[in-house]
């Protein structure tokens, strides 16, 4: 159970980001490379001011710097969104490499950073946070006008202009807000749980946060749902290979292919109304008819 | 309908890539000085990694046969309109096939390796098709969620478990599955490089790509779909299994693209094989703007900075900077609108009124 608390996080704040900015229209496969930003800027902040607080700052934000891009690219420029995601991932690939040893001198692995404080049952802010974010984002999303307005935006934006939404400032914002959460997720990854950055990382959990959000099917506690469920798949995992020496069966790899295993089979069989927001993906121009 | 969205309002996409490419390098340069590096002495060293010699010239062989494998995989699921961000999984699939097949002493060890690779990735490209038109799931999703099966499957179980070598253990470094038989070597064709029979066969099956697609009636269909599947339908073209042959073929491509890796250079499947020449397939289609002849330029050219970027470390620069390159160049070309003004710019003032004139959707060929 602890462990699942601990693994969580990472997963949970970037499937979150996903539902964020796939609700108000715009793709987002670039869930892994803004991870990868945030949480190689959350481990460079946190040295160099020697606060974790800090750290958490700086990968937010370069969260959302990657997520500008992608806004810029599919919003402002009508790039196709697919691809825009597909290039930011390919950028965060190199370039973070690149900082990662002219920053630390080593393409491998940071030096060890501050890491958040614990409490008494042993788990970070994050943890929580995990657990609280869901359900606000859903009681927003649910509840507000403003969440209205997003959602409106995902399905039919050329009704939702018409009612005098901005679309596309609305869709950058979402944008913007998705890579804050998915760069908090990297920096939960880092600053959080290993202490240091890794150049592998987010070695897919980005990817696996979108499975999440499927899963989930776009909604906010869906997606927090699924992402619980897998971090706690992850931990029997390992809990497993642990105790029972499954390392010699081997088995490691069944496991972590089953979240993506099981996200394919609910899409395929269609189990309840598994369909993303109608207007998900389609680029909107404003003078278009 | 996608080849639209993806390329259509560059109305030149072979300059929009070529501004891209430059414009992609320009910015690695600066980054390169901003450094504290001398960028004309690491474009020096990525120039002589990738063509000073026979041995350079074999890497950047070697690995453009792959680029345009997997580019090309991903390019002919574009023309029926398919995403096909799956080709890492298809390549990892076909080059598992291939270092099964290529152990079994048995007349013409190398075709048949060849063959069970691209019949592996073909049935992992026919998955999300089956799953497009029986169920309708977006192709993104299924393969993106495919890919991570085959890599956990097949690096996490098959060749650490059942396929490993006995007695490889617990040293990874010596890990993955039993060498396969030197009959199933691909032929290597110049002295003193590692050039291989993947570079010319890699040619071959780009120029059968670009017959099949352009002058053929299947590859005319194929089109049809993609420019858009209901007209086609009412035309009486069977869309639905049009849409699976294009993309058992893409699975095919990229399955042979992982046999080239492991029949080529690993000889054996290793027990780390993160290659990411699935995922840069999509830069190299997307760069080549889609055609047979585009993706065949756009690979070797991606093939030559990785080949040259492992000189970069001469210069203190980690070899990742191509990734670096070549993810720009993406960017840019996945934004042809951002070159328009300067095309606008350069045709003279004449023109211009026509250029910021809303764009028309236009189908490509």
């Amino acid at each position: 159970m602890n462990a699942i608390l601990d693994f969580a996080p990472p997963l949970v704040l970037a499937a979150l980001g996903g539902v964020l900015s796939e609700r108000a229209g715009v793709v987002n496969i670039g869930l892994e490379g803004m991870m990868r930003f945030g949480a190689f800027a959350a481990v460079a902040g946190a040295i160099f001011s020697g606060s974790p607080w800090v750290g958490l700052l700086c990968g937010a934000l370069a969260g959302a710097a990657a997520a500008a891009v992608h806004a810029l690219l599919s919003l402002r420029f009508r790039a196709d969104q697919v691809v825009s995601g597909v290039a930011l991932n390919l950028v965060a690939l190199g370039l973070v490499t690149y900082l990662l040893q002219s920053v630390f001198g080593s393409a491998g692995v940071s030096p060890p950073s501050p890491s958040l404080p614990r409490d008494g049952f042993g788990h970070n802010a994050l943890a929580y946070a995990a657990l609280v974010v869901p359900v606000v984002f859903h009681l927003w999303l649910t509840r507000t006008a403003a969440g209205l307005r997003v959602r409106a935006v995902g399905e039919h934006p050329r009704a939702a202009a018409t009612l005098g939404v901005r679309v596309l400032s609305l869709r950058a914002f979402c944008v913007l807000g998705s890579g804050v959460l998915a760069g908090l997720g990297g920096a939960a990854l880092s600053v959080g749980i290993l202490g240091q950055f890794d150049s592998r990382m987010p070695a897919g959990q980005g990817f696996m946060a979108l499975a999440a959000m499927v899963f989930g099917r776009w909604t906010p506690l869906g997606a927090a749902g699924a992402a619980f469920f897998f971090a706690a798949a992850d931990a029997l995992q390992r809990q497993l290979s642990f105790s029972l020496h499954a390392a010699d069966l081997r088995l490691d790899g069944v496991f972590l292919a089953l979240p993506y295993a099981l996200t394919l089979l609910v899409l395929a069989l269609g189990i309840g109304r598994t369909r993303a927001p109608a207007a998900d993906g389609v680029p909107y121009d404003p003078e278009g008819r | 309908m996608l080849r639209a969205r993806v390329f259509a309002p560059a109305r030149d996409p072979l300059w929009s890539a070529v501004a891209a490419v430059l414009a992609a390098l320009l910015v690695s340069f600066v980054a390169i000085a901003a450094s504290g590096r001398n960028p004309a002495a690491g474009f020096g060293d990525l120039v002589t990694g990738a063509l000073g010699g026979p041995g350079p010239l074999g890497e950047t062989a070697i690995k453009s046969a792959v680029l345009i494998l997997t580019g090309l995989s991903v390019a002919v699921a574009f023309t029926v309109g398919l995403f096909n961000i799956g080709a890492e999984g298809q390549l990892i699939w076909g080059g598992l096939a291939a270092a099964v097949v290529g152990r079994l002493e048995i007349p013409g060890v190398l075709l048949a390796s060849l063959l069970a690779a691209a019949l592996a990735g073909a049935l992992w490209g026919l998955l999300p098709a089956l799953l497009k038109v029986r169920r309708g799931v977006h192709e993104v999703i299924s393969t993106i969620l495919l890919n991570w099966v085959a890599i956990h499957l097949v690096h996490g179980w098959l060749v650490a478990g059942p396929l490993a070598a006995p007695g490889s253990g617990a040293s990874v470094s010596v890990a993955g599955t039993e060498p396969i038989a030197t009959a199933a070597w691909l032929p290597r064709l110049l002295p003193g490089s590692r050039l291989d029979a993947g570079f010319p066969l890699a040619l071959a099956i780009a120029a059968s790509v670009w017959f099949l697609l352009t002058r053929t009636r299947r590859g005319f269909e194929w089109r049809a779909v993609g420019a858009g599947r209901e007209a086609a339908h009412a035309c009486g073209i069977p869309d639905a299994r049009r849409v699976c042959e294009a993309m058992a073929l893409s699975g095919a491509l990229a399955g042979v693209a992982g046999a080239l890796l492991i029949l080529g250079t690993e000889h054996k499947y290793p027990g780390v094989f993160r290659t990411g020449y699935g995922f840069d397939g999509i830069a190299v289609a997307l760069v080549g703007g889609g055609t047979a002849a585009g993706t065949v330029v756009a690979g070797i050219f991606f093939g030559a900075l990785r080949a040259g970027a492992t000189r970069l470390q001469l210069q203190g620069i980690h070899p990742s900077f191509a990734e670096l390159i070549q993810g720009i160049a993406v960017l840019l070309v996945a934004a042809p609108r951002i070159f328009q003004p300067l095309w606008a710019r350069l045709r003279g003032p004449s023109d211009a009124p026509a250029a910021s004139a809303p764009p028309i959707p236009t189908v490509q060929p």
